[in-house]
């Protein structure tokens, strides 16, 4: 009897609400992307001719800049947590959170900061420009990428196997090659695709160095040549790169994924360098810190302090804080529930991840776009008016969690991840439903690493400027767009102020982010918090 | 509490029969083990009673509910069914006596407390209820797994390899414990093993396992004295194994003569515990090695080029030769 009343399904799986939440998020990611494909397919207008050249230079400038500043971004980041979280030096515990810092600044902010440290009125001998200085700039603003991630999968590493590989005589050289790394190597691969797909979609600094990159050659054929179909076109190719370069990255964590391992934590054990190497490991996070960080930061500063004019950001400053929480919430909401379903059921939910990756992967003017397109179409339909504030907004706020959705649901799903293939199946048995399941069991031991993704979102839409541009509301400043206007005059004095605010803006949830990823691990924290009578002698 | 009964189940994964036809019951109150090595299948048989999977044929029962069939699964969330893990899946941010009280919620707070206090005395740890699982030991872990299976009241309770990972005497202990727990809760159990040990401890009832199909399903003592079939007997000890051929209902071994008076006359199989054999002070079979097997000896003996086990109490004096007597209880004939 109570099996004709229960929905049940063929396989098992209960047909419920989170699936459906999870199908719509999926759906409001994935538009915009589909329609740059949808529009660059569509017959052409006669601009397709542009493509080619512009076309050829953006793929070969893009994939140079993701090889030598990707490359660089995925070097740095893997060393620097594998230092922090296993090995004793001095200053480690400040690195910690120190070697976070460079999240705050987008490409272009470091790339304003670094022209005008080393050129106009600058000290140092150096330039940092051109394709060199692009990737310079992306390797030492977009290591935290991989460092955070990495870093949160050494933390999730069960100590057990860590000993069990020093039990068997193993160095620490070797600890990190044959155990933690691959042990580590979802969390690389996932923070690694973050740091490329952020290259790829970097429009500010390609621009600022004049390089021909997939991004700059969208916004040239729009622009420049007047060929939205164009820009599109370049665009679905940079989209599909993206989707082959994720299959593959996708197939190696596939590959490396394995059950969470042991709930019974310990601290992780640490190896205590030498004097010299440890010097060596300080002052390889020192570098890091400084040229991602401190370095730009504090020439912004004093630029700012000797030209600011407070009047000139105080709006910006507020347009841009209220967009980002905003908009960071919107795309938690969706990431959330498409993480959540991706973890728990099949097919449909790894196409949600997908479709998240995928949108996350275009650059933030092409989403802009596919959504302006998607908002012409129901225009000239008579669905909706012109695009007036509220309206623009709400484009806005589309196009982050397109855009960003991949971005929340990555830390999301790898502290899923974390959780024993048992517990699902432990709730299901004690007779909670899919809600009661989410809201006791997956995201309170998601919680912290819901709590970065937050603040991994916040940052991301305070950065985002190509999006902005685009669709913000008539006479809507926020800091990005009035860094981006003044350093294309070359008005780079002009340029500190906004710049040096999207700085701090990110560093603010910053030093909170990096207590959240310490209480990732969950027995450390609660080892500390209650110290109980120990009665089991483990 | 519910009996559980399993008619014609079949299960494949990927193309590979996992269980083929599996039929069987698990008597109202009592606890029947399910004893086979890995890969016999007896964890799907858990996962498919519990509802976390669907069957290809066949039907599940609880009680006289239809549960599972090709057509329909009733999900794991509706079946009243407790579970307690290899692995015990405690939520890890969750204290021992949230952990129990999480499929109480139906009650109130307080009244989920009270429970869920009762449950973690009743496995003798209500001093425990603030701890955290990473605070726990592996069997106080079990225990907390054990309580909260039981709390919500469950048809039946499965147990999947409750006892591995933990060392000998805790893991005595601990079954003696879960024995006493279950006893008390009268509670349909399906425990899952393949330490033959443990199975024969425990169980009410045993089915025996191997390759998705039940071998045998019976009391311990049926099980024990009257096997099947030669891979039922090995399923509960080590078995020595003579081809020979049965006449006057008899198998003649170089050891002696195994009784089988309902084989008829041809080539037969006969199989003989290693605890089923005496020795005695003799000469017809020579002693190769003696080993300490736990209360044991193990005694490797040979006649006629055939090798055998024997476990006979420890410490016994035995020369070089023996004789040897075989015990009817522990000795077996089948025609091949």
């Amino acid at each position: 009897m109570a099996l004709d009343a229960a929905p049940a399904q063929r396989r098992g799986l209960a047909f419920d609400g989170v699936a459906i939440a999870a199908a719509v998020a999926t759906l409001i990611c994935a538009a915009p992307a589909l329609a740059v494909i949808g529009f660059a397919l569509a017959p052409g207008d006669g601009g397709a001719n542009f493509g080619g050249e512009l076309l050829r230079d953006g793929a070969l400038g893009t994939f140079a800049l993701m090889l030598v500043g990707g490359g660089g971004a995925i070097l740095f980041g893997a060393a620097a947590a594998w230092l922090v979280s296993l090995c004793g030096f001095p200053g480690r515990s400040a690195f910690e959170w120190l070697l976070v810092l460079p999240l705050a600044a987008p490409s272009y902010v470091l790339a304003y900061s670094y022209a005008s440290f080393t050129w106009a009125g600058g000290w140092s001998p150096i330039e940092v420009r051109g394709f060199w200085g692009a990737a310079f700039v992306y390797a030492v603003g977009l290591y935290p990428y991989v460092y955070l991630a990495a870093r949160a999968a050494f933390a999730s590493q069960s100590a057990c196997a860590l000993e069990a590989a020093r039990t068997l005589g193993v160095s620490p050289g070797k600890l990190f090659r044959r155990v933690a790394l691959p042990m580590a190597r979802p969390g690389i691969a996932a923070g690694g695709a973050l740091a490329l797909m952020e290259i790829a979609a970097d429009y500010g600094a390609a621009q600022h160095f004049g390089l021909t990159t997939l991004s700059t050659a969208i916004f040239r054929a729009w622009y420049a040549h007047q060929s939205l179909h164009g820009a599109l076109q370049i665009a679905a190719v940079l989209l599909l790169a993206a989707l082959a370069f994720l299959m593959i990255e996708r197939r190696a964590r596939g590959r490396a994924s394995f059950a969470g391992g042991s709930t019974r934590w310990r601290p992780l054990p640490r190896y205590q360098l030498s004097s010299l190497a440890g010097a060596a490991a300080t002052a390889f996070c020192v570098a890091l810190v400084t040229l991602g960080a401190l370095l730009p930061l504090g020439w912004l500063a004093r630029l700012a302090l000797l030209h600011a004019n407070l009047g000139d950001v105080v709006q910006p400053f507020v347009n841009t804080i209220m967009l980002a929480t905003l908009g960071a919430l919107v795309t938690l909401v969706l990431a959330s529930a498409i993480a959540v379903a991706a973890r728990r059921a099949t097919g449909a939910g790894k196409a949600s991840l997908f479709a998240a990756a995928m949108g996350y992967a275009a650059p933030g003017a092409v989403i802009a776009m596919g959504a302006l397109a998607l908002f012409a179409v129901a225009r000239e339909a008579g669905w909706i008016g012109g695009l007036g504030t509220g309206l623009a907004l709400a484009a806005l706020f589309w196009c982050y969690a397109a855009r960003f959705a991949a971005a929340g649901v990555g830390p999301i799903d790898a502290g899923l991840a974390r959780l024993s293939k048992g517990l699902d199946a432990s709730a299901r048995m004690l007779g909670a439903g899919p809600w009661r399941r989410l809201a006791r069991i997956d995201l309170p031991i998601a919680a912290p690493s819901i709590a970065a993704a937050a603040l991994i979102l916040f940052v991301e839409i305070v950065k985002e400027l190509p999006a902005t541009l685009i669709l913000r509301p008539f006479d809507f400043d926020t800091l990005a767009v009035r860094a981006h206007s003044y350093a294309s005059d070359e008005r780079l004095l002009e340029a500190a102020a906004p710049s040096l605010l999207i700085f701090l803006a990110g560093l603010l949830p910053i030093l909170v982010l990096t207590r959240g990823i310490t209480r990732a691990r969950a027995g450390l924290r609660r080892a500390e918090a209650a110290p109980a009578p120990q009665a089991g002698a483990r | 509490m519910s009996s559980v009964t399993l008619t014609g189940v079949a299960r494949s994964y990927k193309g590979a029969r996992a269980l083929d036809a599996i039929s069987l019951t698990a008597p109202e109150g009592k606890v029947l083990a399910l004893l086979g090595p890995s890969g016999s299948g007896k964890s799907t048989i858990l996962r498919l009673i519990a509802g976390l999977e669907a069957v290809d044929a066949g039907e599940i029962l609880i009680g006289d509910e239809l549960v599972s069939t090709h057509a329909r699964t009733l999900p794991a969330e509706q079946r009243r069914i407790g579970m307690v893990f290899q692995d015990y899946s405690l939520f890890p941010h969750l204290t021992a006596a949230a952990n129990v009280g999480f499929g109480l919620d139906k009650l109130d707070r307080a009244e989920r407390e009270e429970k869920a206090l009762y449950w973690l005395d009743r496995v003798g740890l209500k001093h425990r209820a603030h701890a955290f699982p990473h605070e726990l030991s592996g069997g106080e872990q079990q225990r907390v797994a054990l309580a909260r299976a039981l709390a919500p009241a469950p048809r039946a309770v499965l147990l999947d390899e409750p006892f591995s990972g933990l060392d000998p005497v805790q893991r005595a202990e601990l079954r003696d414990a879960t024995i006493a727990t279950l006893a008390e809760a009268k509670t349909t159990t399906l425990f899952v093993t393949h330490d033959a040990e443990d199975a024969l401890q425990v169980a009410d009832r045993l089915a025996i396992l191997k390759t998705g199909r039940v071998l045998q399903e019976g009391t311990p003592r049926e099980a024990y004295e009257h096997p099947a079939s030669i891979d039922a007997a090995a399923a509960l000890g080590p078995v020595n194994v003579f081809d020979g051929h049965a006449e006057n209902g008899a198998v003649t071994t170089p050891f002696g003569a195994v009784r089988a008076p309902a084989l008829p006359a041809g080539p037969a199989r006969a199989g003989v515990r290693a605890e089923a054999l005496r020795l005695n002070p003799g000469t017809s079979a020579r002693v190769l090695d003696v080993r300490p097997h736990g209360a044991h000896d193990l005694v490797r003996i040979e006649a006629k080029g055939v090798v055998w086990r024997a476990l006979v109490p420890a410490r016994a004096q035995l020369g070089d030769q023996v004789d040897v007597e075989i015990q009817p209880a522990g000795a077996f004939a089948f025609s091949d």
